[in-house]
């Protein structure tokens, strides 16, 4: 299996806080993986490296085939790539119609002068359709996303999500402020979404992971504690120690 | 499939046939070509508000849907009213020079004219050379593409030095407002190749048709202007409608978010920062022929403010407030500060409005902002029976330019 | 001149002791050499004045007035007199005595009419006279009128009053002896070592007497002669233009003037016939081309002077050589004085430097005053407040209303400061509660309202003071300035900014890390829901730390208008610099604003030193450096680090 992200030893610190500490992590094509840790173990710092909000002190970020340093590039040339992100609180434009949230992200060029040119088409039209009623938002279509409950707006971000057609999707607790059925519900979907995309799941919830049923890495301080199943981690001392050892 | 862009905003519509309806309604009145009851300086100040007012559009496209509350854009506005204006100046100076030098016996070569004029236009400076940027100042063609390139350029490189590294929300503001006082403390000094603080003059001057007289002259302009406006409110609606408006509107809110979409945020910003510089300095060159004169002081950090405040007073995110507010706030200016308003007598004292109308612009501005940030447009809000969204006080995005709750619509 | 000079001086060292040993009576003297006095002689009369001035001060009155041409010959008895012009006549005094003589007509005496080498011999004798006499204060006008207009003569008098019983005096007397030296002393040898004997002397006086020496003309000559002292060689192009040097040839008369457009134009105009001129039509002639073809074809009919063709100029040129001479003609004393100048320039440049270090220093105070309270503002709260300059503006008119009532200055500014602080806390919390509450975490519109505010506020001042500035005169203390030497000095105004701006430093650190108050704008401003919820008011809070803001911006006030015109836009031109220091210090952090204002002004007085002409200029490029400082440092000098920062 050839990595499609690979994450060798990387190091950052605030203020002398080291939040990562020589890190290293891979995921493959179509792998579905839940990222589990304390608070602060570094979970979302993780995130903010690979998608290049922060820049780390040492360490190399991988991506693709062609092994392409990603620490050279800006967010949105990262994003362009293929690497997906959402965000723990759902972050949608809030004065803008759920349909434009959708067309921005559909996938097309991403420059001024293409999107200054870009027309809306027959095409483009129905796959905002299809995407949203994916997500349940068909009737919702041409109302602000500012005017959207919680949950929906959760959906209209997994919709952009999808919309982007990424490679490599990051999604930062997604379970978080859902009813049950919405998390059966999002558990579906991304066990359907890792059949053709890259899923790292980062979260706290130990029973939605288990719902996930995939490979687990475990952060404690910056630095993978342990590796495998669910089942195999729990049994790991030193996991059980972070975790029940911290309340 | 698509309905054109003007029947998607039945605004744009309303607000050409307005436009179209003022200016034709001028021209009846005016001195030059009509029943005379507008007199030749009243044209002149409807022309060059309308310029005012294109370049509050485009500072609309800046601040109300970019978020970049920009403090620099009358720095792009005179340089266009410059540009222009060097070739107004030279070109009519020749004219009277050529006429002087024809009374001599021998005819002048065209060395002897190019030292004459240049004596003639910089002796006030002290020179009698032309500096080298007026190399063009010859050609109206020439100094027609400065008017576009020079302002342009400089948007372009200040832009992308500031969005480059990041550079947002207030200290942008500070930054561009040093960018305007530079280049106002630059071009006060003599030897700045621009005439310093004396500016160029007699600007209402065309060369080649001084038989045609102001009267008329205004008029021509004030069409000019118009057409202008209406140019400029088309493009600028175009640009802000449709998916690069929804990116734009979506950095102004988020700008971070857009960024993980995969949009260069940098590169819109710039897009729409340029083009903006482009049309407040075409805007700027229609506006000095009309004013007759330019100096550095156009150039001074408040008056950029201005811009913003009648941005701010019309209703910011939609271009008609912008355009209102512009022409509402001068206009009320101008019959304010000329001593038309009748004096407000208390007994104990007198208000003379032509002391006190910037006290009373700068209180009613701060209770704009307080209480009713959509401004004028809130009216037509209120008309149309459209409500801001009960969000308990937060505001559309994350970021400092992001629409207030009171600015948005449900 | 030289021999005279030695005699001069032989006569002088020797007749102090004749003085002493004859009889002070002037008449006996006036006697002695009666014809001396009529008919004088350079060469001779030395002896004789020196003579009369030893008899005292009647003597000096006597060769005052014989110097100013106002001795005379009473025609009635040959008595020698004194006159002085009084309405169409004369009063006369007797000169031997001093005793009044009433009032003659002119034509009752014959005036003496000394020539000018007798006369310079009779002042030179006064001035030295002067020098040594026993009157300190005498001697020091007599060494201030020698230094201001010093000439050969003085140097050889001047040395032999060497010896002067106030020590002080006795170096003032030697250092002016050197300097004379340097320029006066015909020996090369005695002119080069008192030269060096200054060593690295910054004086003024001491560069004065080198700069005569080493000006130079500008000369061109076929042959250089061998003992020219040559200051540089011009080569044409580089150190002079081709046309400068012509022009110097013209000037000379050595060479034809070249034809200028001008002059071709006007002698064609003269020489028009039947519509053409040198078978040119008129028509023609707006070209360059055509009139050098009509004005040749005169020349070939001998109707007007050839001019100079280039081949010519580039003869005449060739011919010459293009010098600087030194008017000094010894090359020792030149080579010597020009590496003395060279030392002293080194030592002024640092001294220079030093100067401008307390200018920028002091204009980097000013900054600092009139930043602070904005980064107390901006940088603790996040709030921008256009309307700053205009509390600055505040405290200014607070200082110039309490001098309206208190008239002694000193106290007037006693009761300024606080009361400017009084007035401006109450303004900002006034503003703070009535706009900035509402606008949190909304900075754009903030600074939009704030500078509602300050618009407002500018033309209330202005219709209450009037557009004139209104004079804020500081305290006599408080004039003059603390001078090093020559170059260096500084106003006390300054330096009492400079201790004005340390106070406040200390006292925002006190405020910030001692007080309760400052433990919890600390709070507020790190975590305003967590001090919230520990009973810490942020409401109240933000209240007086924007007031404490306002409040310093009104003693700055105070403090600027000491040294500036109080106008009603005293504030904005102070605002944007303002805001400059703080954003380029970094904002949140008093001692990134310290290190921004010094940036600043240390940045535009140095800037101005390049450009000493143009300080326009100057904040132009300083404004540029600033926009380019904050492409590669955007959050200033001293940022904000850590997660806290990117929020």
């Amino acid at each position: 299996m050839t990595a499609l992200l690979e994450v060798r030893g990387i190091s950052v610190s605030f203020d002398g806080f080291r939040a990562i500490n020589n890190l290293s992590f891979e995921i493959g094509e179509c792998e579905l993986r839940a990222i589990i840790g304390p608070n602060g173990a570094g979970k979302t710092t993780f995130m903010d490296i690979v998608t290049g909000k922060t820049r780390p002190n040492e360490g190399q970020v991988l991506w693709g085939e062609g092994s392409k340093s990603l620490l050279r590039m800006n967010e949105s040339q990262i994003a362009q790539a293929g690497i997906g992100r959402k965000f723990q609180r759902p972050t949608v434009f809030e004065d803008q119609t759920v349909a434009e949230n959708l067309t921005m992200a559909l996938s097309a060029p991403r420059g001024p002068f293409s999107v200054l040119r870009w027309r809306p088409s027959a095409d483009s039209a129905a796959r905002v359709a299809e995407l949203a009623a994916e997500v349940g938002l068909a009737e919702h279509l041409s109302r602000k996303s500012g005017e959207l409950s919680h949950g929906q707006k959760q959906w209209l971000e997994i919709g952009m999500l999808l919309a982007q057609d990424p490679r490599l999707l990051l999604v930062d607790e997604p379970a978080a402020g859902m009813t049950l059925a919405e998390r059966e519900q999002t558990t579906t979907l991304l066990r359907r979404l890792s059949e053709k995309h890259a899923v790292v799941v980062v979260e706290h919830d130990m029973d939605f992971v288990r719902r996930l049923d995939c490979k687990v890495t475990v952060l404690h301080e910056g630095s993978v504690l342990a590796e495998g199943s669910l089942d195999h981690v729990t049994a790991n001392p030193e996991v059980i120690e972070v975790y029940l050892g911290r309340g | 499939m698509r309905k054109p862009l003007v029947l998607r905003h039945p605004s744009i519509l309303v607000f050409l046939g307005v436009l179209a309806v003022f200016t034709v309604a001028v021209t009846i009145l005016s001195t030059g070509y009509g029943t005379g009851p507008i007199s030749t300086s009243m044209v002149k100040t409807l022309g060059k508000t309308l310029c005012l007012a294109l370049a509050a559009v485009a500072m609309d496209l800046v601040w109300g849907y970019a978020g970049i509350l920009s403090l620099g854009q009358m720095a792009f506005f005179a340089l266009g009213g410059y540009m222009i204006g060097m070739w107004l100046m030279v070109a009519r100076t020749e004219g009277i020079v050529t006429g002087t030098l024809a009374n001599l016996p021998i005819p002048p070569t065209d060395t002897e004219i190019s030292a004459a004029v240049a004596t003639q236009i910089f002796g006030v400076v002290g020179s009698d050379q032309f500096p080298l940027i007026w190399a063009f100042s010859g050609s109206l063609w020439g100094q027609l593409l400065m008017v576009v390139l020079v302002p342009g350029l400089l948007a372009l490189v200040f832009g992308w030095l500031a969005f480059r590294s990041r550079v947002n929300g207030v200290y942008l503001s500070i930054l561009t407002q040093a960018m305007t006082l530079a280049l106002a403390l630059y071009l006060f000094q003599n030897d700045s190749g621009l005439r310093g603080n004396n500016g160029l003059s007699g600007l209402q001057n065309i060369p080649g048709l001084d038989a045609v007289g102001q009267e008329k002259l205004s008029i021509w302009f004030l069409w000019a202007s118009a057409v202008a406006l209406g140019l400029g409110y088309l493009l600028i609606a175009w640009v802000a409608s449709g998916k690069f408006g929804s990116v734009t509107r979506a950095i102004r809110d988020d700008e971070a978010r857009v960024r993980f979409l995969g949009y260069s945020v940098e590169g819109y910003k710039l897009v729409v920062f340029v083009l903006a510089a482009v049309v407040t300095a075409i805007a700027g060159a229609l506006y000095y022929p009309q004013a007759g004169i330019i100096n550095p002081a156009e150039l001074a950090p408040i008056a950029s403010i201005y811009l913003a405040v009648w941005v701010a007073i019309g209703g910011r995110g939609r271009l008609y407030g912008a355009a209102i507010g512009a022409v509402f706030v001068s206009m009320l200016s101008s019959w304010f500060t000329g001593g038309r308003a009748p004096d407000v007598n208390l007994g104990f004292y007198t208000i003379k409005w032509v002391d006190w109308w910037q006290v009373l612009l700068g209180l009613s501005f701060v209770l704009v902002t307080l209480f009713a940030p959509k401004g004028i447009s809130g009216l037509v809000d209120w008309f149309e029976g459209l409500r801001p969204p009960r969000r308990r006080g937060a505001a559309l995005g994350p970021d400092m330019g992001s629409l207030r709750e009171k600015e948005a619509v449900e | 001149m030289r021999l005279f000079l030695l005699a001069l001086a032989f006569v002088a060292l020797a007749l102090p002791f004749a003085a002493q040993a004859q009889s002070p009576d002037l008449g006996a003297v006036i006697a002695q050499h009666r014809d001396q006095i009529e008919k004088p002689s350079r060469q001779s009369v030395g002896p004789v004045i020196e003579a009369i001035a030893a008899s005292g001060p009647l003597g000096a009155a006597l060769l005052q007035a014989w110097g100013d041409r106002l001795l005379a010959i009473r025609k009635s008895d040959g008595l020698l007199v004194i006159t002085a012009p009084d309405g169409d006549g004369l009063t006369l005094t007797d000169a031997a005595t001093g005793a009044g003589l009433g009032a003659a007509a002119e034509g009752d005496v014959t005036l003496l009419r000394p020539n000018s080498g007798v006369r310079g011999v009779i002042s030179a004798a006064l001035a030295g006279n002067a020098l040594s006499d026993p009157d300190p204060k005498r001697r020091i006008e007599a060494l201030d009128s020698l230094s201001r207009r010093a000439d050969a003569s003085q140097l050889a008098l001047l040395r032999q009053a060497l010896d002067d019983p106030d020590p002080a005096l006795a170096a003032r007397k030697a250092r002016l002896e050197r300097l004379l030296t340097i320029q006066y002393d015909p020996d090369p040898a005695a002119r080069i070592t008192a030269i060096e004997s200054f060593g690295g002397d910054s004086g003024l006086d001491f560069r004065a007497s080198l700069n005569p020496i080493l000006t130079t003309r500008r000369v061109a000559l076929e042959q250089v002669p061998a003992d020219a002292n040559i200051a540089r060689k011009l080569s044409l192009g580089s150190d002079l233009s081709r046309d400068e040097a012509y022009a110097m040839l013209v000037a000379d008369g050595t060479a034809p003037a070249r034809l200028t457009s001008d002059a071709m134009r006007a002698t064609l105009a003269q020489h028009i016939a039947d519509g053409m001129v040198g078978g040119v039509s008129l028509a023609q002639l707006g070209d360059q081309a055509a009139r050098d073809r009509a004005y040749t074809a005169l020349e070939t009919q001998g109707i007007v002077q050839p001019a100079a063709s280039e081949a010519e100029v580039d003869a005449a040129l060739s011919r010459y050589n293009f010098l600087d001479l030194y008017a000094e003609p010894d090359a020792d004393v030149t080579t010597s004085a020009r590496a003395a100048l060279r030392g002293t320039e080194t030592r002024i440049g640092l001294m220079q430097a030093a100067d401008l270090s307390l200018d920028a220093l002091s204009l980097a105070s000013i900054y600092f005053l009139a930043a602070i309270g904005l980064a107390v503002t901006f940088g603790v709260m996040g709030v921008i407040n256009m309307a700053h300059g205009e509390f600055i503006m505040m405290g200014a008119y607070t200082g110039y209303v309490v001098q309206q009532f208190i008239t002694d200055k000193t106290v007037s500014l006693i009761v300024a400061l606080p009361l400017a602080f009084v007035v401006t806390f109450a303004a900002g919390v006034a503003l703070e509660r009535l706009v900035i509450r509402h606008l949190y975490k909304r900075p754009l519109e903030t600074l939009l309202a704030t500078f509602g505010v300050s618009i407002a506020l500018q033309q209330l001042a202005k219709n209450i003071f009037g557009t004139q500035a209104r004079p804020l005169t500081s305290p006599a203390w408080l004039d003059g300035a603390l001078t090093f030497n020559d170059v260096v000095s500084i106003s006390y105004i300054r330096i009492a900014i400079f201790v004005l701006a340390m106070v406040f430093l200390g006292l925002y650190l006190f405020i910030m890390n001692r007080t309760r108050l400052g433990l919890e704008v600390r709070a507020v401003t790190q975590n305003p829901g967590m001090a919230a919820s520990m009973g810490i008011s942020p409401d109240r809070i933000n209240m007086l730390t924007f007031g404490l803001g306002s409040g310093i911006a009104g003693i700055a006030g105070v403090a600027i208008g000491l040294f500036a015109k109080v106008t009603s836009e005293l504030g904005s031109d102070y605002i944007v610099q303002s805001f400059m220091t703080v954003v380029v210090g970094g904002v949140g952090n008093i001692w990134g604003t310290l290190a921004g204002a010094a940036l600043i002004g240390f940045l535009q007085k140095g800037i101005e030193w390049f450009n000493p002409a143009n300080t326009l200029a100057a904040q132009t490029y300083m404004i540029l450096f600033i926009i380019i400082f904050i492409q590669f440092r955007p959050r200033g000098i001293i940022a904000a680090k850590g997660r806290a920062a990117g929020a």
